[in-house]
């Protein structure tokens, strides 16, 4: 099935109810419209009629101008109405969505995690999740409604006016909306989806361009590169000039349609009139209902610019919300004595590269102990480590978590027992309390005093304290602490989970000496039990360590 | 170009968007044009069913009105695309003008201390320059029309029923201040609705950048039950911001919909002879009535059209504020020399300074730099404490600071704009922290220059690193995730100085934080440089470093003031 049709179909299923009350008054929003004037259209001409007539006098004008009092009234409450119901059931939909996708993206495999995580996917990902604000408000809720009202029309005119009328109103907004519809939909896909991938490559070949120009500025090559970005902006502008006519035409075939329709009731109805089928005032009322109707149309045309960029949009979330569950094991298995970390003959090849990143490394972990890990920048230190914690499989070897394979643990249970704090580790825009409690169980609530306590212990209680203390709101991606700060909360989260196995990669990385040695001093005595697996470079760091392993190359 | 900060944001829109004006003057036009064709359409209609009721005055068959209709409305439709396709060309030249005169401006950019971060610069050049489109296409020609078209509505409606016109005026109008109100608060509604739908994008996506670290703690269940929670919170706040701002639309509608009744209902009764007052003279005729009918709903179109465009205005003029501040400040900051052209290289020379007084800083007083000269071949260190300007006097040696006074030159070729690019050609650069475009690493290092690029990674110590990449030399590095470390960006920026067989290298601590096994491979990859025949200039603190090189510039903040 068509991805925005599944999409919507989503979306629905999240808030039936509301979505369905919003496009009752949708509808009923667009059926007054068209009443209003196809009631105002009648009187007018009934009144003439009954003027000319001299029966003026006997004209009951009191309930037809009653009923446009109404629907004026009536139109514009459900009209607010409406858009309140359908706002709301767009936003809850929408937080079900955006949960569904954080789900599906948590499924994924390491590395295309890690893909997600660069600037451009995430750009690409926030666009997508953008475009489809309007999906249910701009095409999907006025499409619906648009049917709807066009058959109680035809009900309508066929019993008021005529069935030839209600028939050729009918057939016209069917034959030209459904063009319109169908070809927007069919064109704009190819030009949004361009449009979209231009911008956001124009956004990285500038950023790129801006943050390299010193060195393209010496390669000469400075003009090539903004020229190269220049480009981008031209397909850019190309495949909006594309989209520009496709929106055009729609434009252009909605009104003709809506001209047409009225014509052909004016036409239809005013041939019945004259052979004196029906009455002037029931001409009128086709005339000007099938005119009115032509709001239908209008009220789509933003959801048809949007269209195409929609459809690339929501192919590509739904493919990440419906990322495939992982099989894992039922049970956990009875840890056993013996090393807490057994690691032998670990190796990590890069599919299609030339050498392995590290290795082949051996180690082992017992509990209470510390092992530095070291080696040279670039020799597969965070790799190796991504390994062990089970995110990323080895090409050969053997990883055994208290005498099991990591393969043999369930998720959950690995991470209970067994916790990685990345080099650059990331926080979530929130409190300081709020990324804390992230290391707690779902629904446990923070103690204070073990906040605090995991706080000192990487000496980060006086700088959290004397900005307001676990309230402290950091921005998104946790901006607001000094990159040795963010780094030290998140040791302080990865402690507040008390693991059998603590792996550190570069924790006193950027932290000035005596920072760095109280904060590995504070880590080892919080966890005395447990085993500490640090990849550090930096000699300091070195007589914190029962056993030191250095890490080569891979061949 | 300084501006007075007291310019409004709609008057630094108008001054963006200039070039555009006449051609969207010109499109605006033949919109109002367009949409002053339905009073014909309307009279047609008008004469028709007037016709049916009465025969005596103008009288039209439906068939041939029909026809009337349709033509009308093809040549309607017909003028309104034209006015469209200008509109939506000139507005997608405004963005592309603008987009062109960022990326020059912010390019030329001195190097050090630019106004705004690249990725903000970025964000400008890509969406929000193209927020100027929607202003220009949608609401510049709704704008016209809502200046015009109700009036000569309204003096149409006037010269058949004074009362109609009273009805109109009083429906619609006082429009500038009804649109004021309406736009004002459709303005913020737009913008909180927005904003907040924005925030609720970003908590999402904030947690999808932190997704190894949820996994990591096992708080993924957490996360969603977190990101569930604050948004409810934020939905409950937008709709209570839009339960308000949705009254606005409201107004408006309620207005359009009771102009209309009551033109009807005024209309009805006179022709029924009930009123009996509000025409020039004489009773109403049916024609009349249903013209009059027929005007009513399109006398308040614009304004709709109006409100549904509002969002693009505000848009484009939190835009224009922000593009003009960004252009003003770049403005300020002073340039690199030249364009960054390629050039082709002088002969080895020295490379020699003297007097130069350099601001570290855009606005910041200038420094006055000791005179100094590197010789071809030699190996020379730059040292000083943290601060004192190694790195901006380096800037400056490669024309990426202007000098505030002083000379360099390149044996008797003063650099200045002219010569900058054959003085860079003969230059290589490895800053202290290497960044490298989002491009195959090959592309990436050599930045489109010609060379042996197996011989300048092997020299550089740096074919280790290719070789763990799952595509060698076509790996995009953006596509690692982490990328590469600072030790292996220093290499590859080696490799990049080695492929050009500079006549000399600038190089900023090149082996500041490095590992001791990295940090030796650096050094031996910038004296592989030295034996290839290049003089180096590095600024450095490493003492092992320092004693490799010939001698020592040295720099002290005393000397400097």
């Amino acid at each position: 099935m068509n991805p925005l049709w599944r999409l919507a179909l989503r979306l629905t299923r999240a808030e039936p109810r509301a979505f369905g009350r919003g496009l009752a008054l949708s509808a009923l929003v667009l059926v007054m419209g068209a009443a209003l004037l196809g009631l105002s259209g009648w009187f007018v001409t009934a009144a003439a009629a009954a003027g000319i007539a001299g029966i003026g006098v006997g004209f009951d004008f009191f309930r037809p101008s009653a009923g446009v009092r109404f629907l004026a009234l009536g139109r514009s409450a459900a009209r607010y109405g409406e858009r309140l119901l359908t706002h709301d059931a767009t936003l809850r939909a929408l937080a079900a969505l955006r949960g569904a996708l954080l789900g599906g993206i948590a499924r994924l495999p390491h590395e295309a995690q890690a893909r997600l995580r660069g600037a451009r996917a995430l750009n690409r990902l926030t666009a997508d999740v953008d475009a489809l604000d309007g999906l249910m408000l701009r095409l999907v809720l006025p499409a619906l409604a648009a049917l709807g009202t066009h058959l109680a029309a035809f009900v309508a005119l066929w019993l008021l006016v005529a069935p030839g009328v209600a028939g050729a109103v009918l057939a016209i907004y069917a034959l030209g909306g459904g063009a319109v519809l169908w070809a927007t939909a069919r064109a704009a896909h190819p030009p949004a989806e361009a449009a979209e991938t231009a911008l956001q490559s124009l956004r990285a070949q500038s950023l790129d361009l801006l943050r390299t120009r010193a060195d393209l500025t010496l390669a000469g090559a400075l003009l090539a590169a903004r020229d190269r970005a220049m480009g981008q902006a031209e397909t850019d502008r190309a495949a909006r000039a594309t989209l520009d006519r496709i929106d055009r035409a729609g434009a252009s075939a909605s009104a003709l349609t809506t001209s047409l329709a009225a014509a052909a009731a004016l036409g239809v109805g005013g041939q019945l009139a004259m052979a004196g089928t029906i009455s002037p005032a029931r001409a009128a009322i086709g005339f000007f209902t099938a005119l009115a109707l032509g709001e239908t149309l209008g009220l789509l045309r933003r959801g048809l610019a949007e269209l195409g960029r929609m459809q690339a949009a929501s192919a590509r979330v739904l493919a990440l919300a419906d990322t495939p569950a992982v099989p894992e094991p039922a049970t956990a298995p009875m840890p056993l004595p013996g090393p807490l970390l057994q690691v032998s003959r670990l190796t990590y090849h890069r599919a299609g590269a030339e050498c392995a990143v590290f290795g082949p490394l051996d180690l082992t972990l017992n509990r209470g102990e510390t092992v530095l890990l070291s080696g040279p920048s670039g020799a597969g230190k965070s790799t190796a480590l991504a390994c062990i914690a089970g995110l990323l499989p080895p090409s050969t070897g053997q990883i055994a978590m208290q005498g099991h394979p990591l393969g043999d643990w369930p998720e959950a249970d690995l991470r209970a027992a067994l916790t990685l704090v990345p080099q650059r580790p990331a926080l979530i825009g929130g409190t300081v309390a709020q990324n804390l409690a992230l290391a707690l169980p779902e629904g446990a609530a923070l103690d204070p005093d073990a906040a605090w306590a995991v706080l000192r212990a990487v000496d980060l209680e006086d700088a959290i304290r004397a900005r307001g203390g676990l309230q402290m709101a950091l921005g998104e991606g946790g901006s607001g602490l000094s990159g040795g700060q963010s780094k030290r909360l998140a040791l302080a989260r990865a402690m507040l989970r008390r693991p059998a196995v603590l792996i550190l990669d570069e924790p006193t990385e950027g932290l000035d000496p005596a920072t760095a040695a109280a904060t590995l001093a504070g880590i080892r005595a919080a966890l005395s039990d447990s085993g500490l697996l640090i990849v550090s470079h930096r000699a300091a760091d070195l007589p914190f360590a029962h056993r030191h392993l250095a890490l080569e190359h891979g061949t | 170009m300084t501006r007075p900060r007291t310019e409004t944001p709609a008057a630094r829109l108008a001054q963006l968007a200039a070039p555009a004006a006449p051609a969207l003057r010109r499109a605006s036009a033949l919109s109002v044009l367009a949409a002053l064709i339905w009073p014909v359409q309307a009279a047609l209609v008008a004469a028709a069913l007037g016709g049916l009721v009465t025969s005596s005055g103008l009288s039209l068959p439906p068939l041939w009105a029909a026809l009337g209709f349709v033509a009308l409305a093809g040549l309607r439709a017909g003028l309104d695309g034209v006015a469209q396709a200008a509109a939506q060309r000139t507005a997608r030249d405004l963005v592309a003008a603008t987009r062109a005169r960022l990326l020059t401006a912010a390019c030329l950019q001195r190097v050090g201390g630019g106004a705004l971060s690249p990725a903000e610069l970025a964000a400008l050049v890509a969406e929000k320059a193209a927020t100027l489109g929607p202003w220009a296409s949608r609401y510049a020609p709704a704008m016209a029309r809502t200046r015009w078209v109700p009036l000569v509505f309204l003096a149409l409606a006037a010269t058949q029923s004074w009362a109609a016109a009273v009805i109109l005026l009083i429906a619609g109008p006082l429009i500038p201040l009804f649109m004021a109100l309406v736009g004002m608060a459709a303005e913020t509604a737009s913008r909180q609705q927005m904003a907040e739908i924005g925030a609720l994008n970003r908590l999402a996506i904030d947690r999808i950048a932190a997704i190894t670290d949820l996994r990591l703690l096992g708080a993924g269940a957490r996360a969603r039950a977190d990101l569930a929670r604050a948004s409810d919170d934020l939905r409950t706040r937008t709709m209570a911001v839009l339960r308000i701002a949705f009254l606005s639309s409201t107004v408006l509608e309620l207005f359009s919909a009771l102009g209309v009744a009551l033109v009807a209902v005024f209309v009805g009764f006179s022709l029924l002879g009930e009123i009996g007052f509000g025409t020039w003279g004489g009773q109403m005729t049916p024609v009349q009535g249903i013209f009059l009918l027929m005007i009513a709903p399109e006398f308040f179109q614009p304004l709709r059209d109006l409100a549904a465009a509002w969002h693009d205005r505000a848009a484009a003029l939190a835009v224009a504020s922000e593009l003009t501040e960004a252009e003003a400040a770049m403005a300020r900051s002073g340039t690199i020399l030249g364009t960054g052209a390629p050039g082709l290289p002088l002969p080895a020379a020295p490379l020699s300074w003297q007097g130069l007084r350099i601001a570290p800083g855009p606005g910041a007083p200038a420094r006055a730099f000791p005179d100094g000269h590197v010789a071809p071949g030699e190996a020379v260190a730059l040292t000083g404490p943290s601060g004192v300007g190694k790195t901006t006097l380096l800037a400056a040696l490669a024309g990426l600071i202007r000098a505030d006074a002083g000379q360099i030159r390149w044996g008797d070729t003063v650099l200045d704009d002219t010569s900058a690019k054959a003085i860079r050609a003969g230059l290589a650069w490895v800053p202290q922290s290497p960044r490298f475009p989002d491009a195959p690493l090959a592309e990436a290092i050599t930045l489109g220059q010609p060379g042996d690029l197996g011989a300048a990674l092997a020299a550089a110590r740096a074919q280790a690193i290719v070789a763990t990449l799952p595509d060698g030399l076509q790996t995009r590095l953006g596509d690692l995730g982490g990328g590469v470390s600072g030790g292996e960006a220093r290499r590859l920026a080696l490799a990049r100085a080695y492929l050009v067989r500079p006549h000399l290298v600038l190089a900023d601590e090149p082996t500041a934080d490095l590992d001791a096994v990295t940090a030796q491979a650096v050094t031996e990859g910038l004296l592989a440089l030295r034996a290839q025949g290049a003089a180096l200039l590095i600024a450095t603190h490493d003492p092992a470093l320092i004693a490799a090189l010939d001698r020592d510039i040295p720099l002290s903040a005393e000397d400097m003031a």
